[in-house]
C-alpha cells in the first residue's frame, strides 16, 4: 500500500545542509590567528594515497615488465627455475620503492637548489666562478651516481693475463678511473655552460669532441695492449649519465641558459648530457694511454677481486649517505655563502634530501638483491642456449644464438620503453617540434636503437669482435647523419642516447653482459652499454632526417600550389 | 535559425549558473563523473597552476599537494545546481585541506544547441 511522505521531509533528507558563513569573517580570522589546518587521519590518507600510488605506479611500470620478461624467458626459453625467486622479488619491490623515493626527493631536494644556482649565478658572479661551480657540481654529481659502483663489479670479469692494462686499472686503481670520469664530467658541464652563455652550436662542438675520441679509439684498437681499455672507456660514458647527474646538471643548465637569454627556445638545457657522455671515454682512454707509458707492473693485477656486489644493508645506507650528503652540502654552501640567497621552504628541501638518501639506500640494496642477480642469472644461462658448457647446449648452435640475440634486442627495447626519463623527453620534443616528431615516434625509435645496440653488444661478447670494429662505424654513421641534421634534432638525438641508459637499464644490461661473458670465457665484458647508447643516436637521427625531408617536400608542394 | 520573416533568431537560455571547481591535477575526472550523475549535462576541464593558503600551512604533508591544478567549468540549470554543487564537494573531498575549492556564479544568459522538440513545445509564436 502506498505510504505518504512529505516532499519537504524528503528534500531535508536528500539535500546537504548548507551553513552560511561570510568569507569576510574567515579571512579576518585567518589574518589574526593563522590557524594550522587540523588533519583527521582520513585527511592524511586522502592526501597521501593518490600522491603515493601515482609515484609508485610510475616505477612499477618501469621495473615490472622487464623483470617479467626476464623471468618468462628464463622459464620458457631456457627451461630453468629462477634461483632465489623470493629474494629477487623482494629486491625488485625494494628497487621500486627506492626509485620512487629517490625521484621524489630529487624533485624537492636537489633540483630546486641547482636550478636556483643556475638562475642566479650568471648575474651575480664572474664568468670564472660560474665555470668553477659548474665544474665542481659535475664532479660531485658523478661521485653521487649509484651506477659508478657497477664499474667495480664489471671489473671482476677481467682476465689479467689477456688484458693486463685493464686489470691493472680496474683492480689496482679503481679510484683513479672514477676520479678521471668525474673530472671529465665536470669539464663537460663547464664546456656546456660556456656553450649556453656564448650560444655555441652543439653540432660543431660535438664533432670537435667526437672525432678526436674516435681517432684515439682507432689508434688504441691497433695496439693489442691498449685495446681492452676501449670497452671500459665507452661504457663509462653511458654509466655516468645516470639518475643523479642528469637532473642536477640539467636543472643547472636550464637555469644558466634562461639567465643568459641568448636564444629562447625549449631546447635550452639540451646538450649537456651529450657532452657528459662523450668526455669520459676520451678521458679514460687518455688515462689508459698515460698508464701504459708510465709502465704497468705486469702481473700485479692478479689479486682476486672481493665480491663487489656483496652489499649489505649498512653498506647500502653508507653509500647513499656518501653520495648525497657532499653534493647537498656543496649546493647549500654555494647558495648560502656565494650567492647569499636565503633558502626558502627549508623543511620541504630537508624532506627531499632525506627521501633522496632513503631512496638511494633502498635502490642500492634492491639492486644487489633483485635486479642484478636476475640479470646475471639470465646472462649465465643465456649462453646455454647455444654454447656447450659441459652438459650440452639447449638448442643447436645457430637457432640458439639467434634466440639469445633476439632476447638481448627485446631486453634493450623493453627496458628503454619503461625508462621514465624518456617519456618526459618525448613530451618535450612533441611540443618543441609542433608535433612533427611525435612522442611515440621518438620513444620507439630510441627503443629500437637501444635494442639493436644491445644485440650488437652481445655479438661482440660472444664472438669476441674487437669493440672498435663495431664502435667506429656506428659513431661514423652517427657523425655523418649529424652533419645533415638540423641543430635541434642533433641535440635531441645525442641527448636521448644519454638519457636512456638509466637506472633500470644499466644494471640489467651490465649484469647480463657480464654473466654472458663469464659463461663464454670472454676477455672482458664491457662494450654492451657503449653499443646500447650509440644505437639510439643513429635511429633518432635517421627518423629526424626523414621528418626533415618530409617537411621539405611539403614546403616544396605548397610553394608550387600557392 | 531563420524565422518565417527571414530575420536571425536564436534561443537564449536563462536560469543558468556556472559551477567552477578547482582541484588537484588528475582529480577532475572523479568530480565530473559525480556531477554527471547529479544531472550536469557537460563539463569543461582545463589545466592551471596555483596554490592556496591552507596547502602552504600543511607542513611536510604539503608536498602531496601539487601546484598543478585542474579547473572544471560546469554550466547547470539553477534547479539542479545545488545538487551538483554538493555532489562535487563530496566526490572531490573538498573538506580536506589542500584539495581545492568550488564556487557558483549566476549567469545572465547562455546559448547552445536546443533540440527542436523542446523549442516546439516551449517557445510559442
Amino acid at each position: 500500500m502506498p505510504r505518504k511522505l512529505r516532499y519537504g521531509d524528503y528534500l531535508g533528507q536528500v539535500r546537504v545542509r548548507h551553513i552560511t558563513l561570510s568569507y569576510n569573517q574567515v579571512t579576518d580570522f585567518d589574518a589574526q590567528h593563522r590557524p594550522r589546518p587540523r588533519l583527521r587521519p582520513r585527511d592524511a590518507y586522502r592526501l597521501l594515497a593518490p600522491y603515493l600510488s601515482v609515484r609508485f605506479l610510475d616505477q612499477f611500470r618501469a621495473v615490472i615488465p622487464v623483470a617479467t620478461f626476464l623471468v618468462a624467458f628464463q622459464w620458457f626459453a631456457l627451461q630453468s627455475q629462477v634461483a632465489g625467486a623470493g629474494g629477487i622479488a623482494l629486491g625488485l619491490v625494494v628497487v621500486m620503492v627506492g626509485l620512487m623515493l629517490f625521484m621524489e626527493g630529487l624533485k624537492h631536494g636537489l633540483m630546486p637548489f641547482s636550478e636556483n644556482i643556475g638562475h642566479l649565478m650568471p648575474a651575480r658572479s664572474s664568468l670564472g666562478s660560474v665555470l668553477l661551480v659548474a665544474f665542481i657540481l659535475g664532479v660531485a654529481a658523478t661521485f653521487a651516481e649509484p651506477a659508478i659502483g657497477a664499474l667495480r663489479a664489471a671489473g671482476s670479469l677481467t682476465d689479467p693475463e689477456q688484458a693486463p692494462l685493464l686489470a691493472y686499472l680496474l683492480i689496482s686503481h679503481p679510484e683513479t678511473v672514477v676520479y678521471t670520469v668525474a673530472g671529465s664530467v665536470g669539464l663537460a658541464v663547464l664546456v656546456s655552460m660556456l656553450r649556453f652563455m656564448r650560444g655555441w652550436n652543439l653540432k660543431w662542438l660535438l664533432l670537435a669532441v667526437a672525432i678526436p675520441a674516435l681517432l684515439l679509439t682507432a689508434y688504441m684498437a691497433m695496439d693489442p695492449y691498449l685495446r681492452p681499455i676501449i670497452g671500459l672507456a665507452w661504457d663509462c660514458g653511458a654509466i655516468t649519465t645516470g639518475p643523479v647527474t642528469v637532473p642536477v646538471v640539467l636543472a643547472l643548465g636550464i637555469g644558466v641558459s634562461a639567465a643568459s637569454g641568448k636564444e629562447n627556445n625549449a631546447l635550452d638545457g639540451f646538450g649537456i648530457v651529450t657532452l657528459a657522455s662523450l668526455f669520459p671515454p676520451l678521458a679514460v682512454m687518455l688515462l689508459g694511454l698515460y698508464m701504459s707509458t708510465t709502465g704497468v707492473p705486469v702481473g700485479q693485477g692478479v689479486i682476486p677481486v672481493a665480491a663487489a656486489a656483496d652489499t649489505g644493508l649498512i653498506d647500502g645506507v653508507v653509500a647513499a649517505l656518501r653520495a648525497i650528503i657532499p653534493l647537498t652540502l656543496l649546493l647549500w654552501l654555494v647558495q648560502h655563502f656565494w650567492l647569499r640567497e636565503k633558502i626558502e621552504h627549508g623543511h620541504i628541501i630537508l624532506y627531499g634530501i632525506v627521501l633522496c638518501v632513503l631512496g638511494m639506500a633502498a635502490f642500492n640494496i634492491g639492486l644487489s638483491e633483485g635486479l642484478s642477480p636476475l640479470g646475471a642469472q639470465v646472462g649465465d644461462q643465456l649462453s646455454s642456449a647455444f654454447h656447450d658448457g659441459g652438459d650440452g647446449a639447449l638448442y643447436s648452435y645457430w637457432p640458439g644464438l639467434a634466440l639469445a640475440l633476439l632476447f638481448a634486442a627485446i631486453l634493450g627495447f623493453g627496458a628503454t620503453l619503461a625508462e621514465p626519463a624518456l617519456n618526459a623527453l618525448g613530451v618535450t620534443v612533441q611540443n618543441l617540434t609542433d608535433g612533427a616528431l611525435r612522442k611515440n615516434t621518438l620513444i620507439y625509435s630510441v627503443a629500437v636503437g637501444v635494442g639493436l645496440g644491445t644485440m650488437l653488444g652481445v655479438v661482440k661478447i660472444v664472438f669476441e669482435v674487437p669493440l672498435a670494429w663495431l664502435l667506429l662505424p656506428a659513431y661514423g654513421i652517427a657523425l655523418v647523419l649529424t652533419l645533415f641534421a638540423r641543430e635541434e634534432y642533433v641535440c635531441l638525438a645525442w641527448d636521448s642516447a644519454g638519457v636512456t641508459t638509466g637506472p633500470v637499464t644499466v644494471p640489467l644490461v651490465l649484469a647480463m653482459g657480464l654473466g654472458l661473458g663469464r659463461a663464454v670465457d670472454a676477455q672482458e665484458g664491457f662494450g654492451i652499454l657503449a653499443m646500447a647508447s650509440v644505437g639510439p643516436i643513429i635511429t633518432v637521427l635517421t627518423v629526424s632526417l626523414w621528418v626533415q625531408i618530409r617537411e621539405w617536400f611539403y614546403r616544396f608542394d605548397f610553394g608550387r600550389t600557392a | 535559425m531563420k524565422t518565417r520573416e527571414g530575420a536571425e533568431e536564436l534561443i537564449v537560455l536563462t536560469d543558468v549558473v556556472l559551477i567552477t571547481c578547482i582541484v588537484q591535477r588528475g582529480a577532475a575526472e572523479q568530480a565530473v563523473q559525480a556531477a554527471r550523475r547529479a544531472g550536469a549535462q557537460g563539463a569543461t576541464i582545463f589545466y592551471a597552476r596555483g596554490s592556496g593558503v591552507r596547502q602552504k600551512h600543511l607542513g611536510v604533508l604539503g608536498v602531496t599537494v601539487s601546484a598543478e591544478k585542474e579547473v572544471i567549468y560546469i554550466v547547470a540549470a539553477s534547479d539542479q545546481a545545488d545538487r551538483v554543487f554538493d555532489k562535487i564537494f563530496t566526490a572531490a573531498k573538498l573538506d580536506t585541506p589542500g584539495m581545492g575549492m568550488i564556487y557558483m556564479t549566476p549567469l545572465e544568459k547562455m546559448a547552445t544547441y536546443v533540440p527542436k522538440e523542446i523549442i516546439d513545445r516551449f517557445v510559442g509564436d
